[in-house]
């Protein structure tokens, strides 16, 4: 997996969250109380507009304390005995179709199939229970503000909050119903499809070249698509090598005098990866210590460059390497940019170099080489014993890292050539989590999803019919999505301008390179655009970026998902959740239902 | 009677406008009620003459254009008069997929009322209402009557002082209407207070003790209905033991003829022929205005 920022640190993120969350929410309370008092200044009289506005202020303040847990329950059992009536479960049942028609359309040949199934599961699962969110959620109010079911609603002691925070609990109850038993069935149909063995190809099994003590390789059989490679101890007992990004162990038994060899289920297949990440600095070209690499173009915003055939090197500092944390050696994974210069063998990767160094006395160990291709993660196990560059044996732990700190050396040996790094692209392999877990945080992230979702849904009911509200709560999933890609219209970073600018290229055929011939209409287009932009960069910075709850990419990567991304998704979920309840509020008490 | 005001409307107005704000409808036009504790109390007129207005308004479910209207001395649109008052809509608009018991407690949980004493209410009001035979079966299979009968319950499921109904015996079969007219003077009996809209004129007059009439949105009568119904400058003698002969000379003879008086009085017309009456009157005088008794 390619992180594409620095991993989120919960700590830090939540100072500044919670700072731009009480900005908007004292803008956006401010803009409601004044907008509210020139209404009612504009139909009673500013005398009387300004008592309506106190009085509206004092009832939201004694609704919110008079909140009935009953109440809100029983409007939430409602909500969820409609949407049992309205048939939810055909939502299910689509998705067990999809399930069981999915290796139609899964390629079980690809280079990692684990990776394959999980995001196509965690895929399916989003959008079908998103949609079903989506639908149950904006429909609901409207259809009893349209049956005039409302009007026994509230000529009860209802308060307008509980009917919105009924609705929304119900209808996440049922949805979380439903995402568990989904998550169910993908777990064991994820499960189920990958698990295999292969039998070892007893004929192709031959001495192995250099070794003595009668070790035997050969082969195993064909199975989903790939085979691998085996190797035997002289007892008969090995391994595989890794084959579509798992392996096997390789067991021998002997049953009188027939011989057979067992290989085990398939290991490292669905795993989740517990990564530490070091500090990254960079050295220039000529040594000297600096921020950030070379910029190569378009790469700039995450990724800097180190250059080939110079003192350019990317260094990653490690903490508490320790021989407890790491019996085995330190398991070392890259995923190494790679920027070419000139095309060179294209089907051989780019030689690097990395050294081990220690921070405070400078020892290094001796060089280690490797090669790096674009989009692929190269593994690399460092044993305990190693050497320094003269060739004296040292110890990883007692003479590099003896303080616990570990400096780790990247450079890049192709003239001309360059590689592009960030923090998160070397790590270390600490340890490895439950996959089961992973799975479960996963959904939880969906789960947040689905409840911001059928949060917006029931908000945008208060005051919009149910199709509206539907198409609003659409608008905002999308853009939601698609934060990052407006905020870089409206600051014209992306080429081919705005929505007109656009507009008119694609009638003119007009290339996005080419600039817009100078002038009055370009002016007066660029204008709209200007303008358009910034109301809907104004409208998304107050979305809720969907992707932050996605963690498809680490569960189907095989990396665990670090409890500190769950606690940026809980926490900004929750934040949410608030304001969207208490818009929602504010238009069900200022709403005449009876119209 | 000096008895507490429980519904009180001042100068009471709401003109339905459009999306643009533009004005649509007058509704009601500064409608000026007393409704007191302990009385049934209807409001007649023919459609669109504003009663369902007055009731939503009395009820939060619309706000007024201007004026005020009261509920036990609350603003109508603060939730809390919802905790003593009981309304039945126009027609029962209650959730189809759920069956009389799970209404009424699911009305019951919306009062806050712990799970036993929604039972027990629950099962008083099903009986009240006769619909023990039916109370497991969706609302989606009621007959109107017996829709009418479970909206009635849920109005009465916090037994509520003030009870709104709107249109309580439009579709109902004429036992039903008996037993609603029925119901409606028992509560009164309790102490509780009835406003009722109807069309059903001789509804009206079986069981309210006073009227309003509202016609175009404007409050055209308002009394006692007995007063109302009196014709004044006529006089209506009762008599028996009268022999043929004696019927000739009524007033002057009875008592030389050695008759009873058994009463004398003005005779009374027909709420229809009242509520007729008005009506032709508004439309012939548009703007006359009801002045206030009682």
């Amino acid at each position: 997996m390619v992180l594409d920022s620095d991993p989120v640190v919960f700590i830090n993120w939540l100072r500044p969250a919670l700072f731009f969350f009480l900005q908007a929410a004292a803008v956006l309370g401010l803009v409601a109380l004044v907008g509210g008092f020139l209404l009612a200044a504009f139909r009673y009289g500013p005398a009387l507009g300004g008592d309506a506005t106190y009085r509206m202020l004092k009832t939201a303040l004694s609704d919110l304390v008079s909140l009935s847990p009953r109440r809100i329950g029983a409007l939430a059992r409602l909500a969820v005995q409609e949407s049992l009536r309205r048939r939810v479960l055909v939502g299910f049942g689509v998705f067990l179709l999809i399930l069981l028609f999915a290796g139609w359309f899964l390629d079980t040949k690809s280079y990692d199939p684990a990776t394959l199934y999980l995001s196509f599961v965690l895929t399916a699962t989003t959008y079908l229970v998103l949609l079903m969110a989506l639908f149950l959620s904006a429909f609901s109010l409207p259809a009893d503000i349209k049956n005039k079911t409302i009007y026994t609603i509230v000529t009860k002691p209802v308060r307008p909050g509980e009917i919105v925070l009924g609705r929304i609990l119900g209808f996440s109850l049922i949805g979380t119903v439903l995402l568990a038993v989904m998550g169910l069935f993908s777990y064991f149909f994820v499960v189920r499809v990958l698990n295999h063995t292969h039998e070892v190809d007893i004929a192709s099994l031959k001495s192995t070249p250099g070794d003595t003590e009668g070790g035997r390789s050969g082969r195993t059989t064909l199975a989903q698509n790939h085979r691998h490679q085996v190797t035997l101890d002289a007892d008969g007992n090995g391994s595989t090598d890794i084959a579509q990004g798992h392996w096997h162990e390789v067991d021998k038994h002997v049953e009188g005098d027939k011989t057979t060899y067992v290989l085990g289920p398939p290991q490292d297949l669905l795993t989740a990866r517990v990564p530490a990440y070091g500090k990254l600095r960079f050295k220039d070209r000529a040594g000297r210590g600096v921020d950030k690499g070379i910029n190569v173009g378009n790469e700039w915003k995450y990724r800097s460059f180190v250059e080939g055939g110079t003192l350019a090197t990317a260094i990653w500092t490690f903490e508490d390497i320790t021989p407890e944390r790491y019996p085995e050696g330190l398991p070392v994974e890259m995923t190494i940019r790679v920027f070419r210069s000139y095309k060179g063998e294209i089907e051989q990767g780019i030689r690097g170099v990395i050294v081990l160094k220690n921070p405070t006395n400078g020892r290094t160990s001796e060089l280690k080489t490797f090669t790096a291709k674009d989009f692929s993660t190269d593994h690399m196990k460092i044993g305990r014993k190693l050497s320094d560059k003269d060739g004296n044996p040292i110890d990883l732990f007692d003479q590099l890292a003896p303080s616990g700190e570990l400096e780790l050396w990247l450079q890049c040996i192709d003239e001309n050539q360059y590689f592009g790094v960030a923090q998160a692209d070397v790590y270390l392999r600490a340890r490895n989590a439950s996959f089961g877990m992973n799975f479960v945080k996963s959904y939880l992230g969906i789960w947040v999803q689905m409840l911001l979702v059928t949060s917006f849904g029931v908000m945008f009911s208060t005051f919009l019919s149910g199709a509206v509200a539907m198409m609003a709560t659409l608008a905002s999933l999308v853009l939601g999505f698609f934060t990052k890609f407006v905020f870089e219209v409206a600051q014209g970073t992306v080429q081919g301008g705005g929505p007109l600018e656009s507009f008119i290229r694609i009638v003119k055929q007009q290339n996005v390179t080419l600039q817009m011939e100078p002038g009055l209409s370009t002016d007066v287009v660029k204008g709209a655009d200007a303008v358009f932009m910034f109301f809907m960069q104004s409208v998304t910075s107050l979305l809720p970026d969907f992707r932050q709850f996605s963690t498809v990419d680490y569960v189907a990567h095989g990396f665990d998902i670090p409890a500190d991304v769950v606690g940026v998704q809980f926490i900004s979920g929750l934040g949410y959740m608030a304001a969207v309840f208490a818009i929602g509020y504010l238009f069900l008490r200022t709403r005449e239902v009876a119209r | 009677m000096a008895s507490e005001v429980v519904v009180e409307t001042r100068n009471l107005s709401k003109v339905y406008r459009d999306f643009w704000g533009r004005q649509k409808v007058r509704a009601l036009k500064a409608l000026d009620l007393e409704i007191r504790q302990g009385e049934i109390f209807g409001l007649l007129g023919p459609n669109g003459s504003g009663k369902t207005t007055t009731i939503k308004l009395l009820l939060g479910l619309l706000f007024p254009t201007s004026g005020q209207a009261l509920v036990f001395g609350r603003d109508a649109t603060d939730v809390k008069k919802n905790e003593r008052l009981g309304y039945l809509p126009e027609e029962s608009y209650l959730y189809r997929f759920l069956n009389a018991e799970e209404t009424l407690d699911f009305y019951g949980r919306l009062f806050d009322m712990p799970a036993a004493v929604r039972k027990k209410r629950t099962n008083e009001l099903i009986d009240l209402v006769g619909l023990n035979w039916a109370k497991r079966r969706q609302l989606k299979e009621y007959s109107k009557g017996m829709a009418r009968r479970i909206g009635l319950a849920q109005a009465l499921i916090n037994d509520p002082e003030l009870i709104l109904l709107d249109e309580p015996t439009s579709g109902l079969d004429p036992i039903g209407t008996r037993e609603m007219k029925d119901l409606i003077l028992r509560l009164k009996s309790q102490g509780k207070t009835v406003l009722m809209s109807s069309h059903l004129l001789a509804d009206v007059q079986d069981v309210c003790d006073r009227i309003a009439i509202l016609h175009q949105g404007e409050l055209k009568e308002l009394g006692r209905v007995d007063t109302l119904l009196k014709v004044r400058g006529e006089t209506e003698i009762r008599a028996a033991g009268l022999s043929e002969l004696a019927q000739s000379e009524i007033r002057s003879v009875i008592e030389r003829h050695n008759g009873t008086v058994m009463s004398m009085d003005n005779p009374t017309t027909t709420l229809e022929e009242l509520f007729l009456a008005i009506v032709r009157d508004s439309e012939a005088r548009p703007g006359r205005r009801a002045k206030q008794d009682s």
